[in-house]
């Protein structure tokens, strides 16, 4: 399993375009960053973040850079392409109207 | 949107396709960056270096996995299957070198002789033509449809082109232009050429210039007698001089300036010089040519026919004509030269696709008894995991492979190719022949026929090897198996017989055609026959006296040669392109049967002896039939059952005049049988003879061949008849000078290189399809050894055997052939327009072709069938 079971299918694309939307970043950055903001609700293994920014990646929504990084090594820097903007546009509306309705189904006062 | 992911993803794809080593180093580095930074943290909380870096590893649920996960992300994880496959395959191939070289070999040949024929039909019928913007050059037709002397090519009458040219508003510019012969004397030996007289706007319409010199002056500006030489005529003749523009040449014995000289590159319609022309409302005539146009920019043809069709339907009428006689057309220029030989291209290039079908069944049948032999292989990978889908796979990078070397092959076999078969086609019948080459859209052509070759016929046999109860039981191989593989084989077979059975029936329909033609009685003599043709040019000779008196002179020459048995004239030799045909009046009043047209030959009295014309009744023309006497004709038996039926012909009168005054009445004195004037292939044609010792006209009288009959070897005495000729006028240029023979044959080249062509292909159509008989029944005789000494053990007799093998080869050919009787009926309609005297459906030549199918395929059963009725059944039984 490389996506963790309690993560919605799908929500992982959102939050990694979202923290790189911030400002670029690495991928141990990037886990941590998910860590902190999600108050560690959202783990995300180590196992499954690379291969979800690779695909990132090869889907030309995030481009890559090997910068210095603030430990004074070589690290390969993320940041959200122009397309992936434009994702991350219609993914976080996509995921409004969804967690929306769900919210809604939810608070249905049983009869 | 699409463009712009492209835009972030082509240079990622192609990185990692080019990049991967790079690519997996940095892989390495970012995942142990992480590991890292994560073994400090872990170190801070308290945990040995040790216990973090387990605990950073575990995080990662799997190193190894998570970086295959990594690069399957890249999504080029086929192109690394496929090159893994090419390498495998490579491997296979190399080991069995005998399978690999057939394979490629029986492609090599189906690819390259499609290739070639695509590289002329390309070159010929879609290349655009090498001027500037061909797509805006159209040919502007306005032709009636039922005139009996024009056959309705894309022309309009001059009277047409001045109206509506000036009336036009879509083209840019509009020209008009003829062809003609003339002689060019003063510059080696006499020699006579192809010459275009163009309207001054002809070069602006193609957009061509001259390489050296000017161009036509524009219309209005006044100039005469000037010439534009080709590049060919200028380095052949006047030895490419750089000062040859405002020298004089001399063309039918008039000085003519040259303006310029044309590129190389520029060819039209054989043309070697190019005179002004220009066309002027004539009350009497109107010439009908070709126009040309070029478009004005962003105007459609569409458009363009509008317009015509617009001032098609507000033009006057001339007497006795009717509009809805007319048709317009708007055509691509290109159609000026392909349309004659179009047809003819698409029948080769059908014919040739049914090789190359053939060709391609070979190679599925090879790549089933491979697939049959590759079983326990198969089996074993089967049993090792692969997918069935990854098998299909690897065995289609086999056959994709071999076709694409098939394909590599093929282009070289197809050089050669485009050169035998240029060779064999008609010669001189085929236009742009310079623009026959290989560019990329041959290669493409061919890369891609390679290709889908590989897989199509790939599919089926890699289908076939990979079924289930193949790769479950690794010694399975059972009987239900077998006549499955044998059901699909057979199959390839029986469409191979039927495709060449079709080609075969195309091929036997144009020999026959040949050999009816060749059959032929002409009405006329064809065996040591001499003819020469002479054209006088107006400028030496203006009236007809002149003529007479050379032709008297050359034809009392003539009588003199040691040889000579006897010699006769006449203008309008059978078997010739040009002819004159027309009607004439009767005497008694009565019109001529609507549309019955006859041919007007002028001959000297010695015409009909000499040409072994049959006199049916009446008298030949004597010496005394001149014009101090009454005139006189003889007709052709055709005129004379139509007009005379009673038999009354003789003494009757007839006159060649519109108007005839009384002394334009000649005398009907003798009746002839009927000759093949225009071809062999046409039916006799009625014919009225005048004596040319009465014949007043320049026209009738200016072109004239000689016909010498003698009683040795004919062709011994051509070069006398040359000096004959060269002594009776020395400024004449030199003429054919051939057999009567060599025009019979020459008549019937055109049926015999179609003929040829398609013999050709049919032949390989039927070797390759022996060579799939053969091929499938000693694959099917090995594989069922056992079985067969299984039945001799019973036993079966070798006879039996012997039977057993034929009787397939009898059901497959026997299937072939009846589908192919069929397709042929229906195919070989396209070839009506080439036959003659055979209706594309010849009962007897379908028979013929069967027969030869059947034996062809007999004969190719007769190895594998040897070889199963002498195995041995104890070897056999022991072959496990």
């Amino acid at each position: 399993m490389s996506k963790p079971a309690d993560l919605v299918q799908g929500t992982l694309n959102l939050l990694l375009l979202k923290i790189l939307a911030l400002e670029p970043m690495h991928g141990w950055a990037i886990s941590q960053r998910l860590n902190q903001v999600s108050r560690d609700v959202l783990r995300v293994s180590d196992g499954s973040l690379y291969p979800a920014l690779h695909k990132l990646e090869q889907e030309g929504w995030i481009a890559a850079e090997w910068k210095t990084s603030e430990l004074g090594r070589r690290a390969k820097f993320y940041s959200l392409t122009r397309l992936g903007r434009r994702q991350l546009q219609q993914e976080s509306a996509a995921w409004e109207r969804l967690s929306g309705a769900i919210t809604s189904v939810v608070r249905l006062k049983e009869a | 949107m699409r463009l712009e992911h492209w835009f972030y993803t082509i240079p990622l794809r192609l990185r990692s396709i080019f990049r991967r080593s790079e690519l997996d180093r940095e892989l390495d580095e970012e995942l142990q960056f992480h590991l890292e930074q994560r073994i400090q943290q872990e170190i801070a909380t308290g945990k040995t270096r040790h216990e973090a870096r387990y605990a950073a590893l575990r995080a990662m649920e799997g190193m190894q996995q998570r970086k295959e996960e990594c690069r399957d992300a890249r999504r080029t994880r086929w192109l690394e299957d496929l090159m893994q496959d090419a390498r495998y395959a490579i491997r296979t191939l190399i080991k069995t070198p005998a399978f690999t070289l057939s394979a490629v070999l029986v492609l090599a040949l189906g690819i390259g002789a499609n290739t070639a024929v695509f590289t002329i039909v390309n070159g010929v019928l879609l290349r655009p033509l090498a001027l500037p913007e061909p797509d805006r050059l159209f040919l502007v037709s306005h032709m009636p449809t039922n005139n009996p002397f024009i056959t309705p090519g894309p022309e309009m009458s001059d009277r047409d082109y001045i109206e509506f040219r000036r009336q036009d508003q879509v083209f840019e510019s509009l020209a008009t232009f003829g062809g003609e012969n003339v002689t060019l004397t003063g510059a080696g030996d006499a020699v006579t050429m192809n010459a275009l007289r163009v309207t001054p706007d002809f070069l602006q319409v193609l957009r061509v210039h001259p390489a050296l010199g000017r161009g036509f002056l524009e219309e209005g500006q006044h100039e005469t007698n000037v010439a534009l030489l080709s590049d060919r005529l200028w380095r052949s003749r006047f030895g490419g001089d750089p000062q040859i523009v405002g020298k004089g040449i001399t063309l039918d014995g008039a000085i003519y300036t040259v303006i310029g000289v044309m590129p190389p590159t520029f060819t039209f319609q054989n043309a070697e010089l190019w005179t002004r022309m220009e066309v002027r409302l004539d009350p009497h005539n109107s010439f009908i040519r070709p126009v040309i146009g070029r478009l004005k920019p962003g105007v459609t043809p569409q458009q363009a026919q509008a317009e015509l069709r617009a001032f098609a339907a507000t033009r006057p009428l001339d007497k006795g004509e009717k509009r809805e006689n007319f048709v317009t057309r708007i055509l691509p220029l290109k159609e000026l030269f392909v349309a004659n030989v179009r047809k003819l291209l698409l029948i080769f290039a059908g014919a040739i696709t049914f090789v190359f079908l053939i060709a391609c069944a070979n190679f599925a049948n090879l790549l089933l008894i491979r697939g049959a032999s590759r079983q326990p292989e198969i089996a074993i990978r089967a049993a090792l995991g692969a997918r069935r889908s990854r098998l299909v796979r690897q065995l289609l990078a086999e056959s994709t492979l071999l076709s694409v070397a098939g394909g590599l092959v093929g282009v070289l076999v197809s050089v050669g190719g485009v050169r035998s078969l240029l060779a064999w086609l008609p010669s001189g019948k085929i236009p742009r022949i310079g623009e026959i080459q290989l560019d990329g859209w041959v290669l493409t052509f061919t890369f891609g026929l390679s290709l889908i070759t590989g897989i199509v016929f790939g599919l089926s046999p890699a289908l076939q090897a990979t079924r289930r109860e193949l790769r479950e039981g690794v010694n399975a191989g059972g009987r239900s198996v077998t006549m499955r593989r044998e059901r699909l084989r057979g199959a390839f077979v029986t469409a191979e017989v039927a495709m060449a059975m079709i080609l075969l029936a195309g091929a036997g329909l144009l020999v026959k055609s040949f050999l009816q033609m060749r059959s032929v009685n002409p009405g006329f003599r064809q065996t040591n026959m001499m003819v020469a043709t002479l054209d006088l040019p107006g400028s030496r000779y203006r009236t007809a006296a002149q003529m007479r008196a050379l032709n008297e002179r050359i034809l009392s020459a003539m009588s003199l040669l040691p040889g000579a048995e006897s010699v006769a004239a006449v203008n309008w030799i059978p078997l010739r392109p040009e002819f004159v045909r027309g009607d004439f009046q009767l005497e008694d009043g009565r019109h001529l049967p609507h549309g019955f047209l006859v041919d007007k030959p002028v001959v000297s009295p010695g015409y009909f002896r000499t040409m072994g014309i049959r006199l049916l009744s009446g008298r030949r023309f004597t010496e005394r039939d001149n014009l101090s006497a009454p005139g006189v004709v003889i007709i052709s038996e055709g005129v004379a059952r139509r007009l005379w039926p009673g038999g009354d012909a003789i003494g009757k009168r007839i006159s060649m005049e519109d108007e005839p005054k009384a002394s334009d009445w000649l005398t009907i004195v003798g009746i002839v049988s009927d000759i093949r004037q225009r071809s062999l292939a046409d039916t006799p044609s009625p014919s009225v003879y005048q004596s040319y010792l009465q014949v007043n006209q320049p026209f009738f009288l200016s072109h004239i061949n000689f016909v010498v009959q003698s009683n040795e070897n004919p062709a011994m005495m051509s070069a006398e008849i040359r000096s004959v000729l060269h002594k009776a006028d020395q400024e004449l240029p030199a003429q054919s000078v051939t057999t009567m023979e060599a025009m019979v044959a020459n008549s019937l080249t055109d049926t015999q290189s179609q003929m040829r062509l398609l013999g050709i292909f049919s032949i390989m159509a039927v070797l390759l399809a022996a060579v799939g008989i053969y091929g499938v029944l000693t694959s099917s005789v090995l594989e069922r050894t056992h079985e067969i000494g299984i039945r001799m053990a019973m036993g079966a007799e070798a006879k039996d055997v012997l039977w057993m093998v034929f009787r397939r080869t009898l059901i497959l050919v026997g299937t072939g052939v009846v589908l192919g009787t069929l397709g042929a009926a229906a195919v070989t309609r396209v070839l009506a327009k080439f036959l003659f005297e055979v209706k594309p459906n010849d009962p007897f030549t379908f028979l013929a072709v069967t027969g030869i199918l059947v034996t062809v395929a007999i004969l190719a059963a007769w190895i594998p069938a040897q070889r199963a009725a002498r195995v041995y059944p104890l070897v056999a039984l022991r072959h496990e």
